[in-house]
Parts: C-alpha cells; sequence; structure tokens
C-alpha cells in the first residue's frame, strides 16, 4: 500500500507541475494563434477600443463589414461576433470584458432563437472563452453557471482543451486572411440554398437566458452604452412571433429592435446567401450598407 | 460487492433493464444446472435449445423486431398490400448482445462439457454481470473468468499499476484518437449531400481509426478496470491494421468476437471439415451472421457479407496458408487495408444509399476535401503516438515506456499522458460507439 501511496503522490505532483508548465505554454499558444476566434477574443478582451462594436455568433461574424458601416456613421466599428458563441451567455461573458476595458458608443447584438430558447446543452461552447477564467469576476460567473468553474480552478490545461489543437494549426495557417476589424468574409459557395425553409417560433423560452439577457440590457444601461438588438437575413420563412419574447424585452427597456429576417429582406436573393443561415461576402456588404443606414437614424451619432 | 456494483452501474442507463439481465442469466443458470443434472442427452439437449431459444428471443425482440417488421411492411406495400405492423417501442438495453452471447457461450460450454456447471448462482450472476465488460466486451469465456470469481483475491501493487496504465492507454485511443476523428467522420456521414470525393475519402480514411480507438480504447480500460481489481480479461485487439490478409484481420480485430462466432457457429455448420463449397458457405453465413449481431441495419448487414465474401476469395486464393514478407507483404497490408476501410464506409453509413454515394463519389466526384485544421493535427499527432506504439509491441523493439523496468520512466509516462489527455481529450462525454450493439 505504501507504495501505491508513493505512486499516487508523485502522479498527482508530476500532473499539477506539468499543468501549470503546460498552461502558460498554451497560454502563450494562444496570445500568437492566428485561427479563427482566438484573436477576436483576445481583442476583445485586451485592445478593444471602437466606437460601435457588433456581437453575436457566426452571423454575426460574416454579416457586418465593419469598413462599410464606419463610412457611413463616421465612427470606429469592431464586428466581435464568434463563431458558435452560441447564445446570451457567452455574449454577457464577453460584454463584461469589454466594458472592464473600454466604454464604446453602442454595441449592437445579433440576435438569434438560441438567445432565448431551450437548448439541450447552452454551455456546449463556453469553453471557448476559458483561457481568459480567472481575470473578470463577473464573466467567471457564466461559469459557476455551466459547472465548470471547479474544472477550470483546479487545471490551467484544461482551460485550452476546447480550442488547444485549433489554436496551434493557427501558428502555422492564418484563418482570418481578408479579415476587416472582426469581420470574416464567407467565401462565394458552390451551389446557393435552394429551397426555403420556414422558422418557427421556439416551444419553450429559458427563463435564465431572459434573465441574463435583462442583465445584458443592465450592464449597457448603467455603462451608459446604447445598445441595439438585431435580426439580419436568414434564407427561410419564419413565424411572425418568433422574436416576440425579445421583442417585448426591447421595449421594456428602450432598447431599438430591427429584425429583418421578420421583414424578409433578401428572401428573394438567395445569390445572397451562402447556405440558410449566412450571406457571403457579396450579400454581407449589401446588408451592410442597408443597415449602416438605418443605424445612422437610430444612433444618430 | 462485485455484483452488486456490476448491477448498479448497469441500473445507470435504464433501471427496468437489469430485469432483462436478470432473466438471461436466470435461464442461462438454470439452463447448464439441467444439462449437469440429466444423463440423458436428448434431456440435456433440452436445457440447451431452452437457453438458446429464450435468450435469442429477448435479443431478437429488442434488436431486430422493429427492422424485421418495417422491411416486412415495405415488401408487402410494394406488392399492393398495406398491413402495418405494430412497433416494439422499447429502447434497445445497453450491451445486451454482449452479454447475451457471454451467457449463451457459457450454457453451449457447459453442454459440451468444456466448463463445469457452476452451482453458486451469484458467482455465476458476476459472471454475466461483472461490470468492467458488462456493456461492450470483452466477450469472456466462462473458462477463463468465472474460476477467477472462485479465487480470493488479494491487493497487488504491480497489478493496481499495470491496470492504471490500460486505462490510461485506453483513454486516449478512445478521448484523443477516435472522439476527434468523429469530429471529421461525423461532418461529413452525416451530410452526404453537401460533401464532395474529396471529403468522402478523408473521412473513410479516418473513421477505420475512429472505430479501432473508440472499441479497443473501451476494452483496455474494461481489461485495466479488471486488472486493478485483479482479475485478468482476455485480448481483444491485437493491432488489426497491420494485418496481411482480411482474414488475419479478424484474428486481430474484437477477437473476443470472432472466436465466439468461429467457436459457436462456424465450427458447429462444419467449419473448415467440410467440402470447398460448404466451407466456404459456413465462411460466409458465419460473417453475415456477424454483421447482423452488429446492429438491426442493412448497412451491417452488408459490412458482415462483404467480409464474408473477402475471406471466401482468401480461401479460394489460398491467402490463409502463406506467409509473407518483403515488398510482397507490404502490397498484401495495403490491399487489405484498403479492403477494410471500403468495408468500414458500409458500416459507418446512415443508411446503404448513403454507402453507395460515398463509395463511388470518392472515385467520380473528386474535390478539395472539407479542410478542418484543428482536426487533422490533432488526429496527426494521435497517430504518431498511436503508430509508434504499434510498430514497437508489433515488431517487438526493445522500446518500453508503459512498461518500462525503471519505475521513474512507468510513472513519467501516466503524467504525460494524463496532461495529454486533458489537454486534447474530447471530453464532452460522448458515447462509445460499441455500446449500441
Amino acid at each position: 500500500m505504501k507504495k501505491l501511496l508513493t505512486s499516487i503522490l508523485f502522479v498527482l505532483v508530476g500532473l499539477f507541475a506539468v499543468d501549470r508548465l503546460g498552461g502558460m505554454m498554451m497560454w502563450w499558444v494562444n496570445q500568437h494563434t492566428h485561427d479563427v476566434s482566438g484573436p477576436k477574443i483576445k481583442y476583445l478582451v485586451n485592445n478593444v477600443c471602437e466606437d460601435v462594436v457588433f456581437l453575436g455568433t457566426s452571423r454575426c461574424n460574416s454579416h457586418y463589414v465593419p469598413s462599410i458601416i464606419s463610412d457611413t456613421l463616421g465612427v470606429s466599428v469592431y464586428n466581435g461576433g464568434i463563431d458558435a458563441s452560441d447564445n446570451i451567455y457567452a455574449h454577457y461573458f464577453i460584454l463584461n470584458h469589454i466594458l472592464a476595458i473600454h466604454q464604446p458608443k453602442a454595441i449592437c447584438l445579433e440576435i438569434m432563437t438560441s438567445d432565448f430558447a431551450v437548448q439541450e446543452d447552452p454551455f456546449a461552447t463556453i469553453s471557448f472563452f476559458a483561457p481568459y477564467f480567472g481575470r473578470n469576476e463577473n464573466a467567471d460567473s457564466i461559469f459557476r453557471l455551466a459547472g465548470k468553474y471547479w474544472q477550470y480552478s483546479i487545471s490551467h490545461l484544461y482551460r485550452y482543451n476546447a480550442k488547444a489543437a485549433s489554436n496551434i494549426a493557427g501558428l502555422a495557417i492564418d484563418r482570418n486572411e481578408g479579415g476587416d476589424n472582426g469581420y470574416i468574409p464567407n467565401p462565394k459557395p458552390a451551389h446557393h440554398p435552394r429551397s426555403l425553409n420556414h422558422k418557427r417560433t421556439p416551444a419553450k423560452v429559458d427563463s435564465l437566458k431572459l434573465e441574463y439577457v435583462q442583465r445584458f440590457i443592465n450592464l449597457c444601461h448603467k455603462n451608459n452604452v446604447k445598445l441595439l438588438f438585431v435580426v439580419s437575413p436568414m434564407y427561410a420563412k419564419i413565424d411572425s412571433d418568433c422574436y416576440d419574447v425579445m421583442k417585448s424585452i426591447a421595449k421594456q427597456n428602450n432598447v431599438p429592435f430591427l429584425d429583418y429576417h421578420s421583414a424578409g429582406l433578401f428572401l428573394d436573393h438567395p445569390e445572397y446567401f451562402r447556405d440558410k443561415l449566412h450571406l457571403w461576402d457579396k450579400g454581407a456588404r449589401i446588408y451592410s450598407t442597408i443597415f449602416a443606414y438605418d443605424l445612422r437614424k437610430i444612433l444618430a451619432l | 460487492m462485485l455484483l452488486v456494483a456490476s448491477y448498479y452501474f448497469y441500473m445507470n442507463w435504464k433501471p427496468a433493464y437489469a430485469l432483462l439481465l436478470l432473466t438471461s442469466t436466470a435461464v442461462t443458470y438454470f439452463a447448464a444446472l439441467g444439462i449437469g443434472h440429466f444423463e440423458e442427452k436428448r434431456k440435456k439437449k433440452l436445457c440447451l435449445v431452452s437457453s438458446l431459444v429464450l435468450n435469442l428471443a429477448i435479443l431478437f425482440l429488442f434488436k431486430y423486431y422493429n427492422f424485421l417488421s418495417s422491411n416486412i411492411e415495405a415488401a408487402l406495400q410494394s406488392s399492393g398490400l398495406a398491413i402495418n405492423i405494430p412497433e416494439f417501442g422499447l429502447l434497445l438495453p445497453v450491451g445486451i448482445s454482449f452479454y447475451t452471447f457471454q451467457a449463451l457461450g457459457y450454457s453451449i460450454d457447459v453442454y459440451r462439457g468444456t466448463t463445469k456447471v457452476e452451482h453458486d448462482f451469484f458467482t455465476y450472476a458476476l459472471f454475466v454481470s461483472f461490470f468492467p465488460q458488462l456493456v461492450a466486451g470483452p466477450i469472456e469465456r466462462s473458462n477463463n473468468l468465472l474460476p477467477q470469481f472462485r479465487r480470493e483475491h488479494h491487493f497487488d501493487y504491480d497489478s493496481v499499476m499495470a491496470g492504471v496504465r490500460l486505462m490510461v492507454w485506453g483513454y486516449f485511443m478512445k478521448l484523443v484518437l477516435a472522439d476527434r476523428c468523429g469530429l471529421y467522420v461525423d461532418v461529413i456521414f452525416n451530410n452526404v449531400d453537401k460533401h464532395n470525393g474529396g471529403s468522402y475519402l478523408v473521412a473513410s480514411l479516418l473513421f477505420p481509426f475512429q472505430i479501432y480507438g473508440d472499441f479497443a480504447g473501451y476494452s483496455l480500460i474494461a481489461i485495466g478496470v479488471a486488472r486493478v481489481l485483479g482479475f485478468h480479461l482476455m485480448e481483444n485487439f491485437r493491432r488489426p491494421y497491420f494485418a496481411c490478409t482480411v482474414g488475419e484481420f479478424w484474428h486481430r480485430w474484437h477477437i473476443s468476437l470472432s472466436t465466439w462466432f468461429k467457436d459457436y457457429v462456424y465450427i458447429p455448420l462444419g467449419g473448415n471439415r467440410v467440402g470447398r463449397m460448404r466451407n466456404y458457405f459456413n465462411l460466409f453465413v458465419t460473417f453475415v451472421v456477424s454483421g447482423i449481431w452488429h446492429g438491426a441495419n442493412w448497412t451491417f448487414l452488408c459490412w458482415g457479407s462483404l467480409h464474408g465474401v473477402l475471406l471466401c476469395i482468401e480461401k479460394a486464393l489460398g491467402f490463409s496458408k502463406r506467409r509473407f514478407s518483403g515488398m510482397e507483404k507490404f502490397l498484401h497490408w495495403a490491399v487489405t487495408f484498403v479492403l477494410v476501410c471500403f468495408a468500414w464506409i458500409m458500416f459507418r453509413a446512415n443508411n446503404l444509399s448513403d454507402a453507395i454515394t460515398i463509395a463511388t463519389g470518392i472515385f467520380t466526384n473528386p474535390g478539395v476535401p472539407y479542410l478542418d485544421y484543428a482536426t487533422f493535427i490533432a488526429v496527426g499527432m494521435a497517430m504518431i503516438v498511436l503508430l509508434a506504439k504499434e510498430f514497437a509491441d508489433e515488431y517487438q523493439w526493445k522500446i518500453h515506456i508503459a512498461e518500462s523496468d525503471s519505475w521513474l520512466v512507468r510513472h513519467v509516462y501516466l503524467v504525460v499522458m494524463i496532461s495529454y489527455i486533458i489537454l486534447f481529450g474530447v471530453l464532452g462525454g460522448d458515447q462509445f460507439i460499441y455500446f449500441q450493439f
């Protein structure tokens, strides 16, 4: 039994040492990678300084062209959309980090049904942000919700688990070519979407997500940041009440809500889409021009 | 204690299914008692047949009934008869094929007189339900495992540490290799119409390593857990992708199942002590049954049949009796690897139509594959580690890391591998593929 205890002790001490050293090494990799989401998260957490910041998922990432919007508004713009950042919990995490270092004039949040509907695993991709665990107490509350707090507290190496391979690949391959202040253009697809789906109103609303939507709004108001909710075009018909839950919250809090999807924008232009959820670069540029004009009226900058 | 732990483990999936496990245990237990009790051969046979029929009926009901009824319905509809056969609505109990075959193997062994009747019900129940290998094998033989339950076990440091090292390697194969490959494979095989031949080819080359890492990984974890507890389970995989013939592949892949089929299906059919054509028939039938064992789907049937045909061809060409070396060995290895990978397409595809699209698309729809750099890097690194170990084991290089004579090397190996799994493992809690069989 003494031999076994010695073995366990050696392995535990060894794991601790490798975990801490490996954690430092992976931090360096994370800070120097050129993969898709790593540099954007790094910029949002450490360096963001633009007047208007867009937040959201891959739809945000590939729909808003900062240079076009910036030209129209006459202010600086950053597209902070992060692929697969999934829902309001991720956006709340990022918002906390941004407001800790910078006070933008406006934040535009691209809304998805996943921001208020019940999901099987609402924290599936929250681990993307784990490298920044321990740097902002409010943001870290999301890790508590996700049940990941103690794992990230114990292991520094585990914080990089979700993106380790991607970060390493990003040391050799630059995935952000053609980027425009956070915007990463989608290439023209081989086939544009052919058939129109019908997007139904989510059957179940997640009350905890709604609470975090409210917290997101409160945080913006508290910091005097103008907030705007947007739903960009999607190649699908939609139930007219699909976003009513979010529209209701927006109305209660005087947050403007621009819903281009329900308005049917681009439904007659499948050639603007890469797939049913995303525009490709040409569509994004046309959409950004339309959106910038509307945004200028709302923000009156 | 172990029996309680085993049932608790199984009841974590769905408590009610423990009743099925208990039923299978009771049926084979009493059948074996009957076989041991009666002198008359006819009565012994009756006991055996009862055990076979009852166990296979349960397996059929849960695993094959819906498949058969839906195919009968479709066949009748195509001939103008619209008959609605009621569906069986219960989910497939996890591991049912494994413990049913293990229990049946015991019944047959007792009938053949190659194993003794186990009179203690609890010892026998533990043999059927022993938790490390309950849900995905290895399918143990009564001759190996039952005597171990009768012996007293004492704490053995070397055995515990050897078990831990096996478990760690098993977790590496599952979490770092198999699940990483799965990230790419699932994207392609679940969206066949959205991808080209290049992606099909890459996915078809990754899936063999996914299924190997998944299943061999689980087997090693099971063998490792058993070793920690002081039990020795049989080897289930022996570097299958080093095989130079399809026949050799089956001597290295899922050894516990392939030997089960050899002993309880192929040999009773006559094995190779029959005429040439009958021998081919026996081989083919054995592999068709093996295919169906994996699941109620035409894809598994085709996969098994394809292996059956390949083995018959090898037999006709006399490959099974030849030893290869040099360039000839390399060519045979390459052809075997390609054939096995090709057959895996049938196994993984969601349906036959997808399988055909992928198999033909590799040649007719070329294109740049879907590039998932992160997965390629993670899989590439895992493959280097895997191949280094497999080559060292296969060619008995004198490089021992996990089993080094040095205490320090063995422990550093554990630290490095656990850290590697923490950093690169897919730790989302996905299912093992073979749990579904």
